[in-house]
């Protein structure tokens, strides 16, 4: 879908004249190629920029900007899967890395966070986004189960990470395999997680960049997103012909990415975007919109966009992108959380710090009063069987059956949690 | 009047005790047995003290009130990842001028043996003998033989303080309850279900459970290894919900109704509906897909199990081979690939005569085994022959700090 097709439709219009500014942050070998594959048409305000350690990473790049880090410290070398390097990169070029962010609003990193460039620089960048008053968005591929020893940098990465961006999307490299065919190629399956990367900055961007028939802009994402949140979920389905759009739920539903062990299975804040042809169908739209909430349990916060694109044909596609555990167990991080959804560039966001700390933590409470109110309210129970069945739906199954631990279940270095044949790259067919 | 005895496992479904008595021959009768569902344990480690603890107490209340007495002594379980075995040592040269092994002897060498002090925070549940080496013959009792140099070995099992005294409150919170003793579920669970000839040819017991499973080798009549391993039948029904894209409920349904360890040709061909009641949003799905998802997992966990024990998992001195208990045992086919992992006969295992109907559940291994095990050990009069009683808190040394 391109954005010239968007204008010849007639009935609905790029909002060109947005003041929102975008920017793909691709750190280390990981980020930077999934920033080079990138499909982005249509957001020609997104830009892109590339950002490494290793300049040869730099150098194959195709993205439209790039900035190597850290020069004086490793002299154009990678980091050797050191993690503190990547975070002394960024330290050394602390101001150039501001310029880059100066005026930007909503900011997306990808970073593998396995490596010593992403897992050390990711994090750093994220916590100057923040600071400049961006509201970011990390998608992070984590390394396979067998990487046994990036796996716990990953981990730590991760923690570190969810400390400053808004929210943290995940892409576990053992979901490749069931996302890519019983027989894709290791090729096809990265490129196929690359095709999610896309599809959700996409799905973000369309709710910021375009003018849809359920419209919401930047400030409604900005309100559902201002509180750090812990874990996420995120899922793509797609339908075609005749009741396209249920197919495309049911797709959605099956997605692999949404039946990963982190991932939530109910969302505090969710974000739903249907982009589908100029016969989409509005009663089907809204049912499927009431069936999204209902699955992930939806609280106040949803932020719906539906987009007609004539190129869709008779296609449809739905992303989704949840968070859950909103500022909760993440410990406070020196920086101003952007909480007003007011449309700032300003780099002085620094100085409301009080007042947003206050407003997130009313928001905080607020949040788990209307939790306490939803659980009173549904807490009806016809049966006692029905009763159990919900005490599951409201705790266990929104956690995973073993997310209330805390701690990784590691055997040799492997979560054994996590369901064996993820780790073990057996694809199962559903 | 004897006193009314009683076990208790926490176990991460079900807070379970039962009451019993010993016959005269030394069979095990069941007086009474409850179990009550208990949602505060997760593989096997109290993660909810009240819910766990009520749970406990449900249960307490009505095995008692079935066996219309008041329990005066329980048994305990003890499960988790947070226990971790390991063999010590201990040597002595005989004392006596004739070679003539004294007690002392032995003494000292246990006393060497079971010198190394648990870590901060931990401390020891169980030191199981193993047997006595008396110069390079393997004996049950050196006292009175010809020999030099005694060996004497213990496998000594140590466990969270926090964790073990949880457990403990929680009994203690049912009016005073006083523990006569802990055991770890696995060597509980070996004793009920593998005999004393089992014991002695050699046998590997596994208790597959909800959440954890623990398993016990014997060789030469003794425990020679225990272990923990943290994957039960939660995570064989969580695979299954992330694999086939599930609500949990019905992926524990799925498991029971359809679920299998190995993946056979035929299963390609059928499908199974998911939800079962061809509702909107239920679907079909291979059943091949569904085995293959559990048998990734069950073979997993018997590689660890053959990893974790090592090299003294010899067939030869194993002769008696695996058998299987626990809840997770009644998958179908897990048998086989117990088999093909370790390389060793096994079979499900089954309960002595005089254990029947609803008791005889796999799932009933570890407190049957603890309520066994515990009233046989208060039946041995600690004090009929000095030797003895002393040679009894050797053999099994339980001790809190």
């Amino acid at each position: 879908m391109s954005q010239q097709t968007m204008f010849s439709s007639g009935s609905f219009q790029s909002d060109s004249s947005s003041s929102v500014r975008a920017k793909v942050f691709g750190i280390g070998g990981a980020g930077v190629s999934l920033v080079d594959g990138l499909c982005l048409d249509g957001f020609d305000a997104v830009r892109t920029i590339a950002i490494d350690v290793d300049a040869d990473v730099l150098s194959d790049s195709i993205a439209s900007e790039k900035l190597p880090i850290g020069r004086r410290l490793t002299r154009g070398m990678g980091t050797g899967g050191e993690v503190s390097l990547g975070r002394k990169a960024v330290d050394e070029d602390r101001d150039l890395i501001r310029k880059n962010l100066d005026g930007v609003d909503l900011v997306f990193l990808l970073a593998g966070l396995g490596g010593g460039t992403g897992g050390g620089a990711a994090p750093a960048i994220a916590k100057l986004a923040r600071e400049s008053g961006a509201l970011v968005f990390a998608f992070t591929p984590l390394p396979f189960s067998w990487e046994k020893q990036r796996h716990q940098m990953a981990d730590d990465a991760l923690a570190e990470l969810r400390k400053f961006a808004n929210a943290v999307i995940p892409l576990p490299n053992d979901s490749l395999i069931q996302i890519g065919g019983a027989d894709a190629t290791a090729l096809e399956c990265f490129a196929q997680a690359g095709m999610n990367v896309s599809r959700g900055i996409s799905a973000i961007c369309s709710l910021v960049f375009r003018k849809g028939m359920i419209d919401v802009d930047f400030a409604h994402l900005r309100k559902a997103f201002t509180l750090r949140s812990g874990r996420t979920l995120f899922g793509y389905g797609e339908g075609q012909g005749v009741d396209a759009i249920r197919h495309a739920l049911r797709d959605l539903l099956l997605c692999p990415m949404l039946h990963l062990p982190d991932v939530s299975r109910a969302a505090d804040v969710l974000l739903i975007t249907v982009n589908g042809g100029p016969d989409m169908n509005m009663t089907a739209l809204q049912q499927v919109a009431g069936s999204i909430r209902e699955e992930f349990r939806a609280g106040e916060h949803v932020v719906f966009g539906a987009h007609v694109d004539e190129n869709m044909g008779d296609r449809v596609e739905i992303c989704v992108l949840g968070a859950t555990d909103l500022e909760a167990g993440i410990p406070t991080a020196d920086v101003a959380p952007a909480a007003d959804p007011v449309l700032t560039t300003s780099p002085k966001a620094k100085k409301t710090k009080p007042v947003s700390r206050a407003h997130a933590s009313k928001l905080k409470r607020e949040t788990a009063a209307a939790k306490k109110k939803a659980k009173k309210q549904k807490a009806d129970p016809k049966t006692p069987d029905d009763q159990e069945f919900f005490d599951f739906m409201q705790t266990e199954n929104q956690r995973g059956i073993f997310g209330d631990q805390g701690k990784r279940n590691l055997y040799e270095g492997e979560d054994l949690d996590v369901p064996t044949y993820l780790r073990k790259g057996i694809k199962i067919d559903v | 009047m004897s006193k009314i005895l009683g076990a208790v496992e926490i176990g991460t479904h079900k807070a379970k005790a039962m009451v019993g008595v010993l016959s005269p021959a030394g069979d095990l009768n069941v007086v009474s047995a409850a179990s009550v569902r208990n949602k505060g344990v997760r593989k096997g480690e109290i993660v909810d003290y009240r819910k766990t603890a009520s749970a406990v107490h449900a249960a307490l209340e009505e095995a008692e009130k079935a066996a219309g007495a008041k329990i005066d002594e329980v048994y305990l379980a003890q499960t988790g990842s947070h226990l971790r075995g390991a063999q010590l040592r201990g040597s002595s040269s005989t004392a006596a001028s004739d070679n003539r092994v004294e007690f002392s002897d032995i003494e000292r060498a246990s006393e060497e043996a079971k010198r190394k002090e648990p870590e901060e925070g931990r401390c020891f549940v169980h030191h199981v003998r193993s047997p006595i080496v008396l110069d390079d013959r393997i004996v049950e009792d050196p006292v009175g033989m010809c020999g030099s140099s005694i060996e004497i070995g213990y496998w000594a099992i140590e466990g969270d303080n926090n964790a073990i005294q949880e457990t403990v409150d929680i009994i203690d919170g049912y009016g005073r309850l006083p523990i006569s003793d802990l055991f770890v579920s696995s060597i509980a669970s070996g004793a009920i279900v593998a005999g004393a000839d089992l014991q002695q040819s050699g046998v590997l017991v596994v208790d597959i459970g909800a959440g954890v499973t623990d398993y016990v080798l014997y060789r030469h009549g003794h425990v020679a290894a225990t272990g923990v391993v943290c994957v039960g039948g939660d995570h064989v029904s969580g695979d299954l919900s992330m694999g086939l894209r599930i609500l949990e409920p019905y992926a524990e349904i799925i498991k029971i109704k359809h679920g299998k360890a190995m993946v056979d040709e035929s299963d390609a061909k059928e499908d199974v509906w998911l939800i079962g009641n061809k509702t909107i949003g239920d679907r079909t799905v291979s059943r091949k897909s569904i085995c293959q998802v559990i048998n990734a997992r069950v073979v997993e966990l018997f590689e660890i199990i053959a990893k974790e024990i090592g090299s003294l998992l010899d067939p030869e001195m194993v002769s008696s081979g695996v058998l299987l208990t626990g809840g997770g045992s009644l998958l179908p086919g897990i048998d086989r690939v117990a088999e093909n992992v370790l390389g060793l006969r096994t079979e499900k295992a089954s309960f002595p005569s005089g254990i029947d109907g609803d008791l005889a559940h796999p799932g009933n291994a570890t407190v049957l085994g603890l309520l066994h095990y515990g009233l046989k050990d208060s039946a041995v009069p600690a004090e009929s022959n000095g030797s003895e009683g002393l040679f009894k808190k050797l053999v099994h040394l339980v001790g809190m700090n």
